[in-house]
């Protein structure tokens, strides 16, 4: 390398290699990896966000067998002297709110065959059943309540597209990740053996479980032999609202 | 002794930061095992309800919890888009494939007979709540009421914000399917589906449609909203039909 040796000494720098790719190509070419990671980085700062909000309802949505993560509800329950038919609804009321021992301000009282209903306007709601009052009251919990609530796009149709605007921001960071670094710290060996490893976790839990063919299933179809004919009509005499028939209806949609 | 594999720290000072971080990964990836192993553990000795259940049979002869399954003595709450709740505006409409449609309102309903009834139901995600004592009235009854073609195979529940399950005709009208109010003698809390849901004990809880709106009877099947989202059409526990 005489050209090298000779900059040195005369302290100027040396004159690149002579490459066969030429300007802005051969510079994306050689600086592709910075960018990955430039881009890999703003991104990751745009992510914090929206993974600490998926992350934390996600793992509250998997436990929700275990816990409510979206509200602490309470139920309690009073004993009392059976509320009589005859008692007026005034009365009625008046006992009850005595024994649910409820303070706050009554929106509403219903009753129906054996039911006396209470609600409040703090929420509560009172019910009286025989010789038993129920309370029943329940409170958002903060961050979970809202975070339960994006995490479900259900019926969102905007928060749907955001949604999934984050969904394609995290495949860029998973793919871009791969190709961060070089060398052995990359993917000839601690990456190559970490994602290895990373599928490894959802593939074992496929083969260990037989993944989702090897349930019993057993598709529904029309079976004309296992359906009980139905019994004769009697007339309706309870003043229940009768529908016309809605035979040609389309189907309701989800 | 030295770990042999301990790179000598004095004379490469700068492996330190990496070796440091090596130990941490090693001992946060056995402290999150063991705390995982040890609350599996504790989960599993203790659960002397889900013994009982296992070693009960049903009068059908299969076992009284279905594989797959721990028993519970509450109901868990698993989220949904909740109806309002209030009795007050509550209605149900049967309809569909019958001669009488009618619809009803929560006073109404009351004024049916009712059935109070054991069941055990079971959430698909692995708890079932046994021994719980539902009081409503029966599908079999609405039917009935409505006068029901011989052509309908199905039913579907519809409930609040337009949640549908569908369950075929001879199960949904079981002796213990129902649409029910009442569980332990108290009422339904809003987030287990206030003030009236359906009841098919013997399939799947989600196909017992919470906030229920509507019983619709129909000829041909119509997936609702999780068996068109990964879950089973059918749904019985006994054969672990989570998964389409």
């Amino acid at each position: 390398m005489p050209e090298v040796a000779e900059a040195v000494a005369g302290q100027t720098p040396p004159k690149p290699p002579a490459t066969r790719h030429q300007g802005a190509g051969a510079t994306i070419k050689k600086r592709w990896r910075a960018w990955l990671r430039a881009i890999h980085r703003d991104i990751g700062y745009l992510a914090v966000g929206f993974t600490v909000l998926y992350a934390l309802s996600g793992i509250a949505m998997n436990h929700i067998d275990d816990w409510d993560p979206n509200f602490h509800a309470s139920e309690t329950t009073h004993k009392i002297t059976p509320i009589p038919d005859e008692l007026s609804d005034a009365d009625a009321t008046q006992r009850i709110a005595a024994a649910a021992g409820v303070t706050g301000k009554l929106e509403d009282t219903f009753r129906a065959g054996d039911e006396v209903r209470l609600t409040y306007t703090n929420g509560s709601k009172v019910t009286a059943i025989g010789d038993t009052v129920t309370v029943q009251l329940r409170r958002d919990r903060l961050f979970f309540r809202v975070a339960d609530w994006l995490h479900a796009t259900r019926g969102k149709q905007a928060w749907k597209f955001i949604a999934d605007a984050y969904a394609a921001l995290l495949l860029y960071l998973a793919i871009s990740g791969i190709f961060m670094i070089r060398g052995r710290l990359g993917l000839r060996w601690r990456g190559a053996t970490l994602i290895v490893v990373g599928l490894a976790a959802p593939i074992g839990y496929i083969v260990v479980s037989g993944g989702p063919g090897a349930q019993n299933t057993e598709k529904v179809a029309a079976r004309p032999g296992e359906v009980d004919p139905p019994r004769p009509p009697k007339p309706s005499t309870d003043g229940i609202t009768p529908l016309p028939p809605d035979d040609d209806a389309p189907p309701r949609r989800n | 002794m030295r770990d042999s594999r301990r790179p000598d720290l004095d004379r490469f000072p700068e492996l330190a930061k990496a070796w440091d971080r090596r130990q941490f990964v090693k001992s946060a990836a056995v402290g999150t095992a063991f705390m995982a192993l040890g609350g599996a553990l504790v989960r599993i000795a203790g659960d002397d309800l889900s013994k009982q259940a296992r070693a009960e049979k049903r009068s059908d002869g299969r076992t009284r919890l279905p594989p797959g399954q721990r028993a519970l003595d509450e109901l868990r709450p698993m989220g949904g888009e909740e109806g309002d709740g209030d009795v007050r505006r509550w209605k149900l409409r049967v309809h569909g494939l019958c001669k009488s449609p009618f619809e009803l309102d929560y006073a109404e309903l009351l004024k049916l007979p009712q059935v109070q009834k054991e069941a055990d139901v079971h959430c698909v995600t692995g708890w079932s709540l046994v021994g719980g004592l539902w009081k409503g009235v029966p599908i079999a009854t609405l039917a009935e009421k409505a006068e029901v073609k011989s052509e309908a195979r199905f039913v579907i529940f519809e409930a609040a914000h337009g949640y549908t399950a569908n369950a075929p005709l001879k199960e949904a009208t079981a002796d213990t399917a129902m649409v029910t109010y009442r569980l332990n003698g108290k009422p339904l809390a809003l987030q287990h589906g206030a003030p009236v849901r359906g009841l098919v004990p013997d399939l799947y809880f989600w196909k017992s449609a919470k906030w229920l709106t509507g019983i619709k009877f129909v000829k041909a099947d119509e997936p609702g909203y999780w068996e068109t989202r990964g879950y089973n059409n059918h749904a019985d526990p006994w054969k672990e039909e989570r998964y389409a």
